[in-house]
């Protein structure tokens, strides 16, 4: 068993407009890698854990890059890098919660080349299976993390069925907390999915992390004027403070009225297969002001029906205490 | 962006099912030059790198380290993870810093590339960067010193005076071991104040 | 004493290289008709190689050739062998190189090479394997029984492996916090133990586990050899330009002569590449065996499985203080994890306390245990920094439970001048801790910050102070000076360039002594064909003091020899000569006189011993054949260093750490800094400040974050990359340190110094858990590191805890 390190033969296209990139992805099928930032692509072909025939690239089409005003809010094209999302002044006036969780994704460089788009779309980052072990989400039939001996500690605490993986996206949280959806376009047509919906978890396809199919490609993302201008949390607990992935993450909108909350939206990430909506403390909450009475009322809220595993019981109490951290924070 | 193919090949899942098991699957994908698909990219590519234009015999898969450092023997850019976890291999990709372990040589094309080699001037100079990393020692073993002058220069570009925070987060993508960090923050700190 | 050069900054040579890119590291050179080899390593902790068929691979175009252990000596385990041969006993354990014209067809054809392994058991964990009926790493045991006495931590073990094992009520002891008893492999012991303990006022009995540690150096151990003319040209990376030169021969069946090192830059060691190591008899025998330049680049994820770590430790201490605070007695046990190579560094672990505690009474009770994990070895501080990390806040209890300061405490139990160290209560050169810590009480403002609030908003603040301690050189190493007849001045050595400097701040000893102008000066370091003298290892933070003394003593034999020369030519004796301005002269007329050049170029036409004919018999053999090689082209200075002797030079450093902690989030961060050394002069401020801030940096990733991980389940290793292996960013680590030193020269160098490259871990790791501690009303995690899970589990009160004493599964 070697240990690769060199990218393996494969063919590059590079088409300018998106109706070519989707002509190919659609002639291609499943033989090839659709490559955005590609900063969750080398490692996977480099240790050739996973191969494709060809990549296509996106990185020539324009009309991916970039933040529009809409009607109804904005639409970020799935080009877009982390950088310009976490710099791009109309967001951070808007949506701050966006720009908070694309400015504490990775690191810098990995910021200026990943984009929106390999964000929300990147795959788990269950060490097992990065490692090309036959497990669940390699197609296979065990895993090796939920066993009581498995190293287990940045795995799930909701939402397992058979995989334990979490999603790692540092902007999935965010973009459910802001109701975004998500622009889907093939060969046979677009189709609008809402982020909620976007992120799947093992108990639907425990091969995928989101509802793309193969010949499709995520050209944008729309954030509605729902939550603009909100009041917003985030906060992403990792080991290091560069590169590392959330432990537990959490990203909250709230609408004030006065000094109550009217609505909110708590979005965690890292402890399940995708963004876990934390409808709960949403209701929990609703009317009541943000101070350490009400933090203190929600108790459990956010961690009830948690299952643990063996290394992870940590993210029972991460996940309450960020949930009254949002609350009383500001 | 939809960095998934469903017909995976994992091919080094194989060896935990039996007692005995072989290594290495035995998959070998043929050379795509050989047999290249219709559409897919020409291997000549212009690349311009330290100001220079030139054209490079370049596989379609290949990363901008690799070419830089085994094709233009441009060995001051550092391979050290290959990963994108190090900061090592860090260029400048229009005045941005990027990870070139991690970027495709054919997606450069007709972007202006500097390495740590492009960044002293023709006569000698060294960039003010270079400069304060001799004067405050910033560099130990050396390895990561590259990447950490290139994402300076970079820095600095964006923000010719940054305060010392904002230098530590322009600087955070850059790992050293050695743990230097205070006398590259010293160093960032002082290259400002030389081009100021 | 007032030097010229000595104790102020300059820019060493190799440095202006680093920023510009122009520094040459081993992947940085071509060679015309250079091949690209490829490692296959073992996918599994342990196995028989039932069969190896590489014949579709070897007709691959582009394939070159391959190397296996069929080709190599046979290697008796546990040592490391170059290429596994019947067994694998660790996951990544090179099993065969493959060499093509380019390294992506290196790789595609090891994908053709079928490998059959017959599986065995394998285990992951020391206690798992020392327990009764747990297994054991080889088929012929798990511990290495003795035959010989150990040596330092980088020389191979000699004895048998055989089976050792506890009854399982005693590993539960053990987890309990309880002495346990078993049989041991090693250990000491002075003083009257029992009559000490009898003495105490306070005994405090804890159990301990740390984490093994990748080395992670940023530069891999890449190599490029060839073969020219019988000779071996082999780009190294390595921490000595000497000290590898006997191993690698023999690893390659030459004679030293035949081998020349080319070694201008390392990027990282760390204990990792002070000696010869396997991999490079790869890359050797393999451009021999095609009779091409062979470049076998090493990647991370190689580097974790052959780079080396530090061998985890699971333990127990019993120590105890007498009514007024003196450290009586200490008790300890060391189940070390040595991989499956066994190294262990327990003694140096309990040579740590013997210098910083000076127990009247101490025992160590020693058994390294086999596992299939990756190979062990010296990394910064072996031994005492792991040691440092778990003993501070055990210590703060005991003194806590005194009532003591904890720094008024660490003061009463530190050593001086006078203090006897390690098992057979040894001399040290000098020692002045008691002055650090003074100097860091005042200058980190310890009395006010030790009783501030421990809440900070939501924040728990905590204060620790912990020390770090390394053996600071050796001696008896060689120096070697030429003058040229331009009065250009050579200084010659084989010391590793890691980029502490030290190599260049030791050369200039011999510009202090020769009272010229470093620009005069020029180091010849970086190939062995340079006419290298015999160096140590850039490592176990003893160039300073060991080089400065080897360099002194070449340039006082220089010195003499001008002298010389110009009393045969001007009369008098050598006592009635100076020198100045580059020139030797008369004391009383400084008209009759000659410039270093002249006398240089008198030496070559006087010879003999003057320009390098004759040398000094008690030259090593090495520095023997750079002399003969330098003879008749100047003014040679050669001289073994036979300058008095007094025991070890300490390396003692103090340090200071306020930290907060976040209960929430279990985040750590550290708001102050200060690190305060003995290491007698300052030599190269620059310098001192690069190694006291990049220990800190490590002494916070060996506190908070790095460790090994491996699934008990399959042996399989989770941290092989930089990003799972945790090394500390530039934003974990605070944006200021501090460092300050005693400033008292050391009798025993002529310039006065020690090194501290490795007690700057030590205390910054105990400063860390002592503070967290602290931040925690005292709560004792004994282990490293202490993550951001525990820590909000300790706060929520969960059951899940360390007291599993579980190794390699952090």
């Amino acid at each position: 068993m070697p240990s690769h390190d060199v990218m393996p033969d494969m063919d590059l296209f590079q088409p300018l407009q998106i109706e070519d990139a989707l002509a190919l992805a659609d002639r291609l099928g499943d033989s090839a890698w659709v490559l955005g930032g590609g900063q969750d692509t080398y490692g996977w072909l480099k240790d050739r854990a996973k191969t494709a025939e060809a990549m296509i690239d996106l990185n020539g089409i324009e009309s991916l890059r970039g933040v529009r005003e809409t009607a109804d809010g904005i639409e970020i094209g799935a080009l877009t890098t982390l950088t310009d999302l976490a710099d791009n002044a109309l967001i951070k006036e808007r949506y701050g919660l966006l720009s908070s969780a694309a400015s504490r994704v990775a690191s810098p460089q990995i910021r200026n080349a990943g984009t929106l788009g390999g964000n929300v779309s990147q795959d788990v980052r269950c060490w097992y299976y990065r490692r090309g072990l036959d497990c669940y989400r390699a197609g296979g039939n065990l895993c090796y993390a939920d066993t009581p001996e498995g190293m287990n500690r940045e795995h799930a605490i909701f939402g397992a069925s058979r995989c334990v993986a979490v999603n790692p996206s540092d902007t999935g949280p965010a973009l459910v907390a802001l109701e975004a959806s998500m622009v889907i376009n093939s060969v046979d047509g677009q189709r609008i999915v809402q982020a909620e919906d976007y992120f799947v978890g093992p108990a639907n396809d425990i091969e995928n992390t989101t509802a793309l199919r193969t010949g499709e490609i995520l050209t944008s993302v729309r954030i509605p004027n729902t939550w603009a201008n909100a009041t917003f949390y985030f906060e992403k607990v990792a080991d290091r403070n560069v590169w590392d992935f959330a432990l537990v993450s959490m990203a909250v909108a709230m609408k004030m009225n006065g000094a109550t909350i009217a609505d909110s939206r708590f979005v965690a990430g890292a402890v399940e297969c995708k963004p876990r909506r934390l409808n709960d403390v949403e209701n929990a909450v609703r009317g009541k002001s943000r101070d350490e009475t009400t933090a203190a009322s929600i108790g459990t809220l956010a961690s009830n029906g948690a299952r643990v595993l063996a290394h992870n019981q940590y993210k029972v109490p991460m996940i309450d205490n960020l949930v009254k951290r949002a609350i009383v924070a500001g | 962006m939809n960095p998934k193919v469903t017909r995976r090949r994992f091919i080094k899942g194989v060896i935990f099912s039996a007692t005995a098991a072989t290594a290495g699957a035995g998959i070998y994908i043929a050379n795509a030059a050989s047999s290249r698909s219709a559409g897919a990219v020409e291997r000549l590519v212009s690349l311009t790198v330290n100001g220079r234009t030139r054209r490079v015999d370049v596989r379609p898969q290949e990363t901008l380290a690799h070419t830089l450092r085994y094709r233009l023997n441009l060995t001051g850019t550092k391979l050290a993870c290959n990963r994108g976890e190090c900061g090592a291999c860090t260029v400048m990709l229009d005045n941005i810093a990027n990870y070139s372990c991690s970027l495709l040589t054919h997606q450069i094309k007709g972007r202006e590339i500097t390495t740590v080699e492009g960044l002293r001037l023709e006569d000698g100079t060294l960039h003010p960067v270079q400069q304060a990393f001799i004067e405050e020692l910033a560099p130990q073993c050396g390895f990561c010193t590259p990447g950490q002058v290139v994402s300076a220069a970079a820095l600095l570009i964006a923000n010719p005076n940054p305060t010392r925070e904002e230098a530590r987060q322009g600087l955070s993508g850059n790992l050293c071991r050695c743990g230097a960090y205070d006398h590259y923050l010293n160093g960032v700190m002082r290259a400002a104040e030389l081009i100021s | 004493m007032t030097f010229m050069h000595i104790g102020k900054d300059f820019v060493p040579p190799d440095v202006e290289g680093k920023v510009t890119g122009d520094a040459k590291y081993a992947e940085d050179f071509r060679r015309e008709g250079m091949v690209f080899a490829r490692l296959l390593t073992s996918p599994m902790p342990s196995a028989r190689i039932a069969s190896i068929d590489a014949s579709a691979a070897l007709r691959m175009d582009g394939v070159i050739g391959i190397l296996t252990a069929d080709d190599l000596p046979p290697t008796l385990p546990p040592a490391n062998p170059i290429l596994a041969s019947e067994y694998v006993t660790y996951v990544g354990q090179p099993i065969l190189a493959i060499a093509a014209t380019s390294e992506h067809i290196a790789e595609n054809a090891l994908d053709l090479i079928k490998v059959e392994f017959e599986r065995r058991d394998f285990v992951v964990d020391p206690l798992d394997s020392l327990v009764e009926g747990g297994p054991d790493a080889y088929p012929e045991g798990n511990a290495m029984v003795l035959t010989a006495p150990e040596g330092d931590e980088n020389t191979a073990l000699v004895g048998v492996i055989k089976p050792v094992k506890w009854p399982a009520e005693e590993i539960e002891k053990l987890r309990r916090g309880e002495e346990p008893d078993g049989t041991f492999t090693a250990g000491w012991e002075y003083g009257d133990l029992e009559g000490e303990f009898a003495k105490c006022d306070v005994v405090v009995e804890e159990s301990f586990v740390t984490a093994g540690t990748p080395h992670q150096c940023m530069e891999p151990r890449t190599s490029m050899v060839y073969w020219e003319n019988g000779k071996c040209y082999f780009h190294a990376s390595t921490q000595s330009q000497s000290a590898v030169n006997n191993g690698l021969a023999a690893m390659l069946g030459i004679l030293p002569d035949d081998l020349v090192i080319i070694n201008e830059n390392t990027g990282g060691g760390f204990g990792s590449k002070g000696t010869s190591y396997p991999t490079m008899g790869i890359s050797g025998n393999l451009s021999r065996l095609l009779n091409r330049p062979v470049q076998l680049r090493i990647t991370r994820e190689e580097e974790f499985y052959i780079g080396i770590g530090r061998p985890g430790m699971q333990g127990w201490i019993k120590t105890g203080l007498t009514a007024e605070g003196k450290v009586a007695a200490v008790d300890l046990i060391i189940i070390s994890d040595g991989g499956p190579t066994g190294q262990n560094s327990a003694s140096s672990s309990a040579g740590h306390i013997s210098v910083l505690f000076q127990p009247s009474a101490m025992r160590l009770r020693n058994i390294p245990i086999f596992t299939n994990t990756t190979p062990r070895g010296a990394q910064r501080g072996p031994g005492q920094n792991e040691m440092a990390a778990v003993l501070a806040p055990i210590m703060d209890k005991a003194a806590n439970q005194l009532g003591m300061d904890r720094v008024a405490f660490r003061r009463l139990n530190a050593a001086n001048s006078d203090s006897g160290i390690y098992a057979d209560q040894s001399p040290v050169t000098s020692a002045f801790m008691a002055q650090a810590i003074d100097k860091g009480v005042e200058m980190f403002g310890w009395q006010a910050k030790a009783s501030q609030p421990r809440r900070r908003g939501n924040k728990l603040v905590g204060v620790g102070v912990g020390q770090g301690y390394h053996g600071a050189g050796g001696y008896g190493y060689d120096g070697l000076v030429r003058i040229h007849p331009s009065g250009k001045i050579d200084i010659h050595n084989g010391v590793g360039n890691l980029g502490t400097y030290s190599y260049a701040a030791t050369s200039r000893t011999v510009a202090e002594v020769l009272q010229c102008s470093w620009d005069s000066c020029e180091i010849v370091h970086a190939r062995t064909d340079k006419h290298l003298p015999h160096s140590s290892v850039q490592g176990g933070s003893n160039t300073i003091f060991t080089h400065s003394r080897s360099n002194y003593v070449a340039a006082m034999d220089a010195l003499n020899k001008l002298k010389e020369i110009a009393a045969a030519d001007f009369g008098g004796t050598v006592e009635e000569y100076s020198i100045g301005d580059e020139r030797v002269f008369r004391t009383d007329d400084s008209s009759k006189g000659m410039s270093y050049g002249e006398a240089a170029q008198r030496a070559i036409e006087l010879g003999g011993h003057y320009s390098g004919q004759e040398y000094p018999e008690d030259l090593n053999p090495i520095t023997q054949r750079a002399v003969t090689a330098l003879a008749g082209s100047g003014l040679i200075g050669a001289a073994k260093d036979n300058l008095e002797r007094k025991g070890t030079p300490p390396g003692e450093i103090i340090g200071f750490m306020e930290i907060e902690i976040d209960a929430d989030t279990g985040k750590i961060e550290v708001t102050d800094y200060l690190a305060v050394a003995d290491c007698g002069t300052i030599m190269h401020p620059q310098g001192f400040s690069q190694q006291m801030n990049g220990g800190g940096v490590w002494g916070i990733g060996m506190a908070a974050y790095e460790r090994h991980v491996y699934d008990p389940q399959n042996g399989l290793p989770a941290n092989v990359g930089l990003y799972q292996s945790k090394l500390p960013s530039m934003l974990d680590v605070p944006e200021n340190m501090a460092s300050a030193a005693a400033d008292i020269p050391d009798p025993f160098n002529p310039m006065g110094g020690r090194g501290i490259g490795e007690p700057s871990q030590g205390c910054a790791v105990a400063a860390m858990t002592s503070a967290i501690a602290d931040a925690l009303e005292g709560h004792l995690f004994n282990r490293i590191p202490v993550t951001a899970d525990m820590i909000v589990n300790h706060v929520a009160d969960n059951s899940y805890g360390p007291r599993s004493l579980k190794l390699n599964t952090f």
